[in-house]
């Protein structure tokens, strides 16, 4: 990828979409101007509304017996009903009442009841209705305090026997961040959405429209800089729209909040703002990622459309699909867990709401930022295949688009690219998130078989598939004694190196006790045989075959040394989705794949795999012998003596290790 | 010096057939350029003729690389005499031209050349000065820095003829330039194709105006469902086919082939 061809394509899709006078008006004059009138002109006209109610004179007529009409007038003075009502005369209730010349009108019944005649069907009436009955519960209220008194009676003992009030210990920064949280997603979600839609048909189907795709195409440029500068302009504009809504919008909200604070100033609550300033960024970080997800969908979409009025069909429905993801937040008593954690869209609308009420999950977090990034680049790919695709470049007919070669037309013995990694990894996270949760839900420990299955099916599978050479992508080459030997070395240094970091992280990043427990109970009871078939064998050829193989074989091939090893070990570590063992696995992951990468041997991290998780079943079955045989790795503290043994097997490990596994390179 | 060898590009379509008196849709694939080669030498004009679907599009888009062949090669050669497939490369030493090759209607021409100019890695200084000739040359000062959508048809084409040049390539291949053209502009293509031969460039075109070929090409290359029909200078082919004009060989031949 040439970085100056991109940065000029870049440049020249952000213009042409900046003077599209469409995407102008979504995403400058509908956010910024529109937004806050809208919402600043609601609150206005119920506050108008409100106050006019309080201001008007109601017209109410009495037939009433004197002495009721004599205390009805003088409640009505002291202005305790809060509405100002006069009294007239009336002759004809009912045409009065008809012809407005009353509102309301009270009549004393022979019985003694009084009733309020009012007309429901008209505002004013209804209004004064509600100043009548206000009236007489006043009126009412005074009548039965007399009578209790002049029983002789404390008024007071009687009428409030018992007392109760509410004591809210939500701060005023919960309530109302619980009730942004639950709003906010949805309206992010659309404005991401409104911002990314129009740039994406422009640059997608409105360039077939206007005919500049071939001239485009006659350019020194790859595909793949092509797609990207035109996800990369699209996904910019989603963002910034996104950003320029939700300040303007949360901007009009705070202006409307404090300015009814400081109407109602004798409630004494004052919300501190600045309380919600981390979960505000890290609700833009969320945005920025997922408008990613937004612009890739939405171009995946539209790219099938020859012409605007087309796209703009197609997108719909992928509209209605986020913002109906999005409601997810409205819904009671739903917050994000790992399950939700990976639904697209869902994720994103419950992080964010959870955010607002101060629910900071750090390793969540990063497993929404982390499937988002997967599935955005799921997406990509699927639009770097499609714009591949010369039936649709030249508008041939969507019937030839084919998005994947039959294995038939696959060369023989080819070796992975990069979109085949990215594919093959987004294949075992959607497994494993929706077969492999489930299978773990259901079945218990029986679905961490079926997930380390699954692991192993995939990445041979996909080999089949594409008719790799399998010898050289999965390194299956022979490793010697020595190699041998050095890799353990290394794994152990490794090994220990890990144990350290998870010891000083743990206070850090307290996550780990719940999940270790939950792995007790799940392995509770599990034939030590089967426990180490499932957790050592089982891994370390699956996770192996996938991770050294696969991706360290694939990416050996394209990059340079230090950037596959370490990538290999840094898509190792998230692959285990804690943010506490993204640092210790990726030690133990990162010595693996130097082991595999310095023999040229996958057997050589298979079985430091191998022992390493052979070593975590046996603690975790026989702690009692596994202390007395290393009791090192037990202890609470570590006197200094203890320290320096550990630096010295762990630096005596890695050196003597990396030295050995080297012997290969040495003899020939 | 641009060269296909045994070019070849497949396609899929969907034909109706009747089975035991069901009709149903069958996919099938066919070849829309079935074996094509030759060579075009620097200062010389190629017309590619043929009727629609013969597969001249299919064939300039393979050349100018937008396409990938289903089989065969594009080679050219640089100023070196090195002889280069790489479709970047191509690209950079080809202006393209055809009928689907849109501007950008929403920039200016001055703008658009100077993209342009970026993704050729062509230093900006240098960019400003061939723009200001390109202008003269074409008479583009006027409307150089209105916006494309406000330009006439004529100004259209030539900002489109400006698009080929900035990069100063050695191989243009323009696709029915003159196609729905009026006298003067269609002249001012068949002009600047004329010049660029004389400065020593190659030049391939296709085009349904056999009058036009006729005077225009060194070389013609008739093709007929995806193969050459017949091959060479006008005045061979007329001699061969015994007529005065190429449309009456034209007819003569395709005639020939139906005939088989």
């Amino acid at each position: 990828m040439n970085m100056k061809r991109m940065t000029a394509l870049l440049k020249r899709e952000l213009r042409d979409i900046m003077r599209d006078k469409k995407t102008l008006v979504m995403m400058v004059v509908v956010p910024i101007i529109l937004y806050p009138l809208l919402i600043l002109g609601m609150a206005f006209l119920m506050n108008a509304i409100v106050s006019s109610q309080a201001e008007k004179t109601y017209l109410a007529a009495f037939d009433v017996n004197e002495e009721a009409e004599e205390r009805l007038l003088s409640i009505l003075e002291s202005q305790e009903i809060g509405y100002t009502v006069r009294i007239v005369e009336s002759k004809d209730y009912e045409t009065d009442l008809e012809q407005e010349n009353i509102h309301v009108y009270v009549k004393e019944e022979e019985d003694g009841t009084f009733s309020l005649y009012y007309l429901s069907a008209s505002d004013q009436s209804a209004t004064a209705l509600s100043a009548m009955r206000t009236l007489f519960s006043l009126y009412k209220d005074e009548l039965t305090e007399e009578r209790i008194a002049d029983a002789g009676m404390d008024v007071d003992t009687l009428l409030n026997p018992i007392r109760y009030e509410n004591k809210d210990l939500s701060s005023a920064e919960e309530s109302m961040g619980n009730m942004i949280g639950s709003i906010m997603p949805f309206f992010i979600v659309t404005s991401i959405l409104l911002g990314a839609i129009y740039p994406a048909i422009d640059v997608t189907a409105g360039e077939k429209e206007r005919g500049t795709l071939e001239t485009l195409l006659t350019l020194p440029v790859t595909n793949f800089e092509m797609i990207m500068s035109k996800f990369l302009a699209v996904s910019v504009i989603a963002c910034v729209s996104a950003f320029l809504n939700v300040f303007s919008m949360g901007g009009a909200m705070v202006f409307l909040v404090s300015s009814s604070l400081s109407q109602a100033a004798n409630l004494d609550i004052s919300i501190r703002f600045e309380t919600f300033i981390p979960g505000i960024l890290f609700t833009l970080v969320v945005m920025t990622f997922f408008a990613l997800l937004v612009t890739a969908v939405c171009m995946c979409t539209c790219v099938f459309a020859k012409s605007f009025k087309e796209a703009n069909n197609y997108i719909t429905p992928v509209m209605l699909i986020f913002m109906f993801g999005s409601y997810a937040a409205m819904i009671p008593d739903l917050e994000l867990s790992a399950r939700s954690a990976a639904i697209p869209v869902v994720n994103v609308a419950l992080l964010i709401e959870g955010l607002f009420k101060f629910q900071y999950d750090y390793g969540l977090f990063a497993v929404v930022l982390f499937s988002n990034v997967a599935y955005s680049l799921l997406a990509v790919m699927i639009l770097g295949k499609i714009y591949n695709s010369e039936a649709i470049l030249f508008s041939e007919g969507l019937s030839s688009v084919k998005l994947f070669k039959s294995r038939r037309d696959m060369e023989e013995k080819q070796m992975p690219g990069l979109g085949d990694v990215i594919l093959i990894l987004c294949i075992v996270l959607l497994l494993m998130f929706y077969v492999g949760t489930y299978a773990q839900l259901k079945w218990g420990f029986g679905g961490v078989f079926v997930q380390q299955l699954l692991i192993l099916i995939v990445s041979l599978l996909y080999a089949w598939y594409m008719k790799a050479d399998k010898r050289k992508l999965f390194s299956l080459e022979k490793v010697k004694p020595l190699q041998l030997l050095g890799a353990i070395l290394f794994g152990i240094g490794a090994f220990l190196l890990g144990l350290i970091a998870g010891a000083l992280l743990t206070p850090i990043l307290s996550e780990s006790a719940q999940n270790l427990e939950q792995l007790d109970e799940m392995i509770a009871g599990v034939p030590v045989g089967i426990l180490v078939l499932v957790m050592a064998v089982m891994p370390a050829i699956g996770e192996e075959l996938l991770f050294r193989g696969f991706v360290m074989g694939t990416l050996k091939n394209r990059c340079r040394p230090a950037v596959a090893v370490g990538v290999t070990a840094v898509i190792f570590a998230a692959y285990h989705m804690s943010l506490l063992r993204f640092f210790t696995v990726g030690i133990i992951g990162l010595g693996l794949t130097i082991a595999a990468y310095r023999t040229g041997s996958i057997a050589a991290s298979m079985t430091v795999h191998f022992l390493n998780n052979l070593t975590s079943v046996l603690i975790s079955v026989y702690p009692k012998q596994m202390e007395k045989a290393l009791p090192i790795l037990f202890k609470e503290s570590l006197s200094l003596s203890d320290i320096l043994l550990l630096a010295a097997v762990i630096i005596i490990g890695l050196k003597v290790g990396w030295t050995l596994m080297n012997k290969k390179s040495l003899h020939s | 010096m641009i060269a296909a060898s045994e070019l070849c590009k497949q396609f899929e379509r969907t034909i109706l057939t009747e089975e035991k008196g069901k009709k149903k849709n069958r996919k099938e694939r066919f070849y829309a350029v079935d074996h094509i080669s030759f060579q075009v030498e620097a200062g010389e004009i190629l017309g590619i003729l043929g009727p629609n679907g013969a597969g001249k599009t299919t064939l300039l888009r393979m050349l100018g690389t937008l396409m990938q062949p289903t089989s065969g090669t594009v080679e050219i050669e640089d100023r070196d005499g090195k002889r280069i497939s790489d479709p970047i490369l191509i690209k950079r030493a080809i202006g393209y031209l055809s009928g689907n090759t849109k501007l950008y209607h929403r920039l200016s021409t001055r703008e658009m050349l100077l993209m342009l100019a970026e993704i050729y890695d062509i230093d900006k200084d240098t960019a400003k000065l061939r723009i200001e000739e390109i202008s003269k040359v074409l008479d583009m000062d006027s409307f150089l820095d209105n916006r494309i959508e406000k330009l006439s048809t004529g100004q259209t084409q030539r900002a489109s003829i400006a698009r080929c040049l900035i990069h100063e390539p050695d191989i243009y291949i323009f696709d029915e330039p003159t196609l729905g053209l009026d006298i003067i502009s269609a002249d001012a293509i068949v002009n600047f194709m004329k010049e660029q031969k004389e400065k020593g460039k190659t030049v391939l075109y296709s085009t349904h105006y056999l009058e036009e070929a006729q005077f225009l090409c060194d070389r013609i290359l008739m093709i007929y469902q995806g193969r050459i029909i017949k091959e060479g200078s006008p005045e061979s082919i007329l001699s061969e086919c015994g007529v005065t004009n190429l449309r009456d060989a034209f007819h003569q031949v395709m005639g020939e082939v139906d005939a088989k």
